[in-house]
This record gives C-alpha cells, sequence and structure tokens, in this order.
C-alpha cells in the first residue's frame, strides 16, 4: 500500500494542515470526508426538524375531530412531505453523514475514495431540498400524492409534483454517488492488517447498504421517470385508459421501497453493534453471524416487496409467498436482537448516553418488528392495510429503530467530533424524555388501527377522538425534547469536558488511537491493524 | 502468494451460504470459512441459493393451495 507523505499529520495540536479557502468556500469547495460528513449530519438534522414541523401540524389538526387548523387539501402535502422529507431529506443523509465521517476513521484511510465526488453528493443535496419544500409554493401547492406517490394521484398533481420529482432524481442520484464512494473505500483503502472478518461491524452495514442502494435507487429514478412521462409527454404506462397499469407502478416502488426500508436500517444495526460492546465490555457476541445475517436481510428484501400491496387484488398464490417470504426475514433479524442481548449478557455494563438510546432501540425497535410480523400476515393486513396500526408500526421501526440509533451513534461519536464529552445530564434527558414520548405518541396508535381509523385524512369519526388527543400530546412532547439535543451539541461543540482519544472506557477500535476532536487530516500514513 | 491457501469446494462455500440465511455461524467453522472461501464464489452461491430459495418458496405454495 502506497501512502502519500507530502503532508505529515499534525497530531499532537489537533489542527489541521489545510490549506484551502476559508469562511464559506471552505465548505463549498472541501474534499475532506469529516468537514463533508459533519455537513450531511448539519443538513439532515435541519430536515429532521422542518418534517417535524410538518408532524407536529399534523398532530395539531389531529388533537380533535372536525376541522380545525389546516385546509384538507394542505393536510394531505403534509403527510406527503413529511414523509419524503424524513426519508430522503432526514434519515438517509444522516447515515451518510456518519459513513463519511467515521468509515475512513474506522477502517484506517485516509479519507473517502473519491473526495471531490464525495462533495459533490453532498452539495447536490441543498438544491433537491430547496426544491422539495419551495413545491409548497408553487400553484396547486406541494405534492399530495402520499410520500409512495402513487399512480394515479401522482399523474393528475399539479406542478408541485414535477418539483418533487425531480427532487427524488437529485437525492437518488446524490444517493448513488454515496454508496459507489463507500463501497470503493471499504474495499480498496482498509489499512495493512484489517481483514474483511476484522473490520468494524458498521463498515459492514453499511457496505451492505451501498449495495442496495446502488441496487435499487435506479429503479426509484425509473418509476418518477414514468410518471413524469405520464404527466407531460403523452406516455400511459400508469394509465389504464391508454393500456397503462395504476398498479404496476406499486410493484416498481415497492421493488425500491422494500430494499429502501433496509437502507434506513441496517447502518442502525450497525451503530448499535459498536455501542453495545462498548458499554457492556464485552466483545460482540456472534460478530461473523452478525456480518451473514445483515447480508441475508439483505439478500431477503429483493422478494419480498408486494407484501406492502396485499389489498390490491393479488392472487393468493402471492399473497401466500410473499407473506411466508417476509417471516422468514424474521429469523436473521430475531439473530441480531438475540447477538445484542448476548452482548449485554454478564457484561459490565454501564448506562451512559450513547447506551441508553442503544438499548431504548432494542426495546423499542423489536416491539416495531413485531407488529411488521403481524402486518405480513395477508389476512390481518387486509384488515389494517392503510389505517393507524401501519403508521405505528412503521413509526416504531423508522423513529425507534432508525433515528434512536442516529442519536446513540450521535452521542458516542460527538466526543470524537467535537473534542468535548456531551452533557450526560442533558443526554439522560434527552433519552428518557424520547422515549416517553415516543410511546405515549405512538403505542395509541396501535388501537386506532385496530379500531379502523384510516391514515392519511385531516378528519375523523368521534370514537376516535381521546387516543388522537393522547398522541398528540405525546407528539409535541417528543418534538419539543428534540430540542435539548440541539443544546447538547451546541454545548458540546463550544466546550465541555475533554475528551481523550479514547473517549469511553470499553471502546475499541481505530478511530479511538486518534486524538479527540479527530484533527482535519488523519492516517495519511496507513496504521498497522492488530485485531 | 506461493502456497496457495486450500480452497475451499463448491459445497463448503454453499454450506456457508446457507448458514447465512439462517444467520448463524460456529466460530471454528467460520474461521475455516474466512480462509477458505472466494468471494466470487460465495456471490454465486448466494445468487443460486437465493433462486433456490423462491422456487422452493413457490413450490410450498403450491403445495399448500388446493
Amino acid at each position: 500500500m502506497t501512502t502519500l507523505t507530502h503532508d505529515p499529520i499534525d497530531t499532537a495540536s489537533g489542527h489541521s494542515h489545510a490549506h484551502g479557502p476559508t469562511g464559506l468556500m471552505r465548505w463549498i469547495t472541501t474534499t475532506n470526508h469529516k468537514d463533508i460528513g459533519t455537513m450531511y449530519m448539519i443538513f439532515s438534522f435541519i430536515m429532521f426538524l422542518s418534517g417535524g414541523v410538518m408532524a407536529l401540524t399534523i398532530r395539531a389538526e389531529l388533537f380533535q375531530p372536525g376541522l380545525q387548523v389546516v385546509e384538507p387539501e394542505f393536510f394531505n402535502q403534509l403527510t406527503t412531505m413529511h414523509g419524503l422529507v424524513m426519508v430522503f431529506g432526514a434519515i438517509m443523509p444522516a447515515f451518510v453523514g456518519f459513513a463519511n465521517w467515521m468509515v475512513p476513521l474506522m477502517i484506517g484511510a485516509s479519507d473517502m475514495a473519491f473526495a471531490r465526488m464525495n462533495n459533490w453528493s453532498f452539495w447536490l443535496l441543498p438544491p433537491a431540498a430547496i426544491l422539495l419544500l419551495g413545491s409548497f409554493f408553487v400553484p396547486g401547492g406541494a405534492t399530495a400524492a402520499g410520500w409512495t406517490l402513487y399512480a394515479p394521484l401522482s399523474v393528475q398533481m399539479g406542478m408541485g409534483m414535477d418539483l418533487a420529482i425531480f427532487a427524488i432524481h437529485i437525492m437518488g442520484i446524490s444517493s448513488i454517488m454515496g454508496a459507489i464512494n463507500i463501497v470503493v473505500t471499504i474495499l480498496n483503502m482498509r489499512a495493512p492488517g484489517m481483514t474483511m472478518m476484522k473490520m468494524p461491524l458498521f463498515c459492514w452495514t453499511w457496505l451492505i447498504t451501498a449495495y442496495l442502494l446502488i441496487a435499487v435507487m435506479p429503479v426509484l429514478a425509473g418509476a418518477v421517470t414514468m410518471i413524469l412521462t405520464d404527466r407531460h409527454f403523452g406516455t400511459s404506462f400508469f394509465n389504464a385508459a391508454g393500456g397503462g397499469d395504476p398498479v404496476m407502478y406499486q410493484h416498481i416502488f415497492w421493488f425500491f421501497g422494500h430494499p429502501e426500508v433496509y437502507i434506513m436500517i441496517l447502518p442502525a444495526f450497525g451503530i448499535v453493534s459498536q455501542i453495545i460492546p462498548t458499554f457492556a465490555r464485552k466483545p460482540l457476541f456472534g460478530y461473523a453471524s452478525m456480518v451473514y445475517a445483515t447480508a441475508s436481510i439483505a439478500i431477503l428484501s429483493f422478494v419480498v416487496w408486494a407484501h406492502h400491496m396485499f389489498t390490491t387484488g393479488m392472487p393468493a398464490a402471492g399473497q401466500l409467498f410473499f407473506m411466508y417470504a417476509t417471516m422468514l426475514i424474521a429469523v436473521p433479524t430475531g439473530v441480531k436482537v438475540f447477538n445484542w442481548v448476548a452482548t449485554m449478557w454478564r457484561g459490565s455494563m454501564t448506562f451512559e448516553s450513547p447506551m441508553l438510546w442503544a438499548t431504548g432501540f432494542i426495546f423499542v425497535f423489536t416491539m416495531g418488528g413485531f407488529t411488521g410480523l403481524i402486518c405480513a400476515i395477508a389476512p390481518i393486513d387486509i384488515q389494517v392495510q392503510d389505517t393507524y396500526y401501519v403508521v405505528a408500526h412503521f413509526h416504531y421501526v423508522l423513529v425507534a429503530g432508525s433515528l434512536f440509533a442516529l442519536f446513540a451513534g450521535a452521542y458516542y461519536w460527538l466526543p470524537k467530533w467535537t473534542g468535548h464529552m456531551p452533557n450526560e445530564f442533558l443526554g439522560k434527558l434527552h433519552f428518557w424524555c424520547s422515549i416517553v414520548f415516543f410511546n405515549i405518541t405512538f403505542f395509541p396508535m396501535h388501537f386506532l388501527g385496530l379500531a379502523g381509523m384510516p391514515r392519511r385524512i385531516p378528519d375523523y369519526a368521534l370514537q376516535f377522538a381521546d387516543f388522537n388527543a393522547l398522541a398528540t400530546i405525546g407528539a409535541f412532547g417528543f418534538g419539543l425534547s428534540q430540542l435539548i439535543f440541539l443544546v447538547v451539541v451546541v454545548k458540546c461543540v463550544r466546550g465541555g469536558e475533554k475528551a481523550e482519544a479514547q473517549s469511553w472506557e470499553g471502546a475499541e477500535g481505530l478511530e479511538w488511537t486518534v486524538p479527540s476532536p479527530a484533527p482535519h487530516h488523519t492516517f495519511e500514513d496507513a496504521p498497522v491493524f492488530k485485531g | 502468494m506461493s502456497t496457495d491457501p486450500r480452497r475451499a469446494g463448491f459445497l463448503a462455500t454453499l454450506r456457508a451460504v446457507l448458514w447465512s440465511f439462517i444467520g448463524v455461524r460456529k466460530r471454528r467453522d467460520y474461521h475455516d470459512d474466512a480462509a477458505s472461501l472466494d468471494p466470487r464464489a460465495i456471490v454465486v452461491a448466494g445468487v443460486l441459493a437465493g433462486v433456490v430459495f423462491v422456487l422452493v418458496l413457490v413450490g410450498v405454495v403450491n403445495w399448500v393451495l388446493p
């Protein structure tokens, strides 16, 4: 392996030798993986707050039956945009930010493989976000077809739909480039001695996620392009009157959409698999089986998509196939949960903020996994399709799954990013407020769904009033709790208890061998890994 | 490398892939795998096993339907 030696690392001072532009141009032109990772995370947090404001407006409208706060048309725009912003603007870029910061540090690489492409991957996102959020202000408003953009609604929407289509195209290109970068970095730039099966599990989960992204983002791009040509260029892919089929859109969308679910959860598994061993002070139980299970989940994710479509009039054979395949995914996922619990078993556990979030993740994500199994059973799903039961299910896996893991990771690596330990009291307060308010918000939705309350509606029958009021109170509590995180990060950036290189007692891995905060350039001379 | 590490046969590769479908592997077998398996063979075996998995499910579905 060759190394560049013209720009030696100044590890003692922690200051960079960046000789590029300063000020704003530093951030616009940067090719440094840490700068780009930071920008990804700031971007995703801004989008998280934007999507959160939409969610709170939705919940405010649903506080009582009747129409009080927003027009029904605007309500539909809010539910659609909340989904699009959270999936494509908040969760996905946040994980890419983690990958940018941590993958090179974990494998002992000096930077990402394609540093300039990395810059472009990030800077495509703000224009996409402007297109998406700006679509609220065009005639007809933002798209209101639901985040899945089902035809024929999406074919009939106003120009807000076109803006959403272009935003999805741009974000898709960004994701594909980011994924290629991660694959090439992991496969080619590992430090001597770091074989594939010695890599930290976060790198493994991201490697597999990156392959999923490369496989399915073009499928989404194709789907929305077909909508675009149906809308403007006279095609009839999804128009039955012209010989097309609206259900075909659902098949294409969910062939992307189900692997997308795993794109949003596999890196979360990776983060949790880094944190649990650190605070249990034991090596991860069943490392190899974790790698195998991740690969298995990724492969299976391609053959289950139509479980989102049980009510479209599928033959019984199709329903059974997708039901069996979906239920089998519970096997490798269960292996992971058991491995985390076995890692904690008889460990010397302490519950600092990252560990609290990670254990909270296991507890609440598992509940979301179980309701997923219930939804996988075709005859039950036909009852709960498009009800609040499904809303409860996917918020248990995406909020309590992906988001809790992101917070766990943020508290875990904040010392490495900022050089200061996060405030423990505020971190714990953030966790307890979040997990309590999260359950107050989403647990009643199971009952609402089982009682028959449909999703994506601004008004509802009187018998649903109490649980909806409760959910709204929980949602405002949850939303406000997230501001605690903002305070923690700002405090951490500005000062506080100095973090050591190995910031947590049980932390192991190459990222803990560099000073905190990590210098601008690290591992220009590749370390030798003796794992 | 002058001394080629022992290469796993097709059946050994397939066995590792099938274990991966459940997500469990014994530590000793895993170490053997890491030393002997060819990544390209794993990809081929993985795709084959994936196809077989789908065909088995289709078979089961046809069997349970009247």
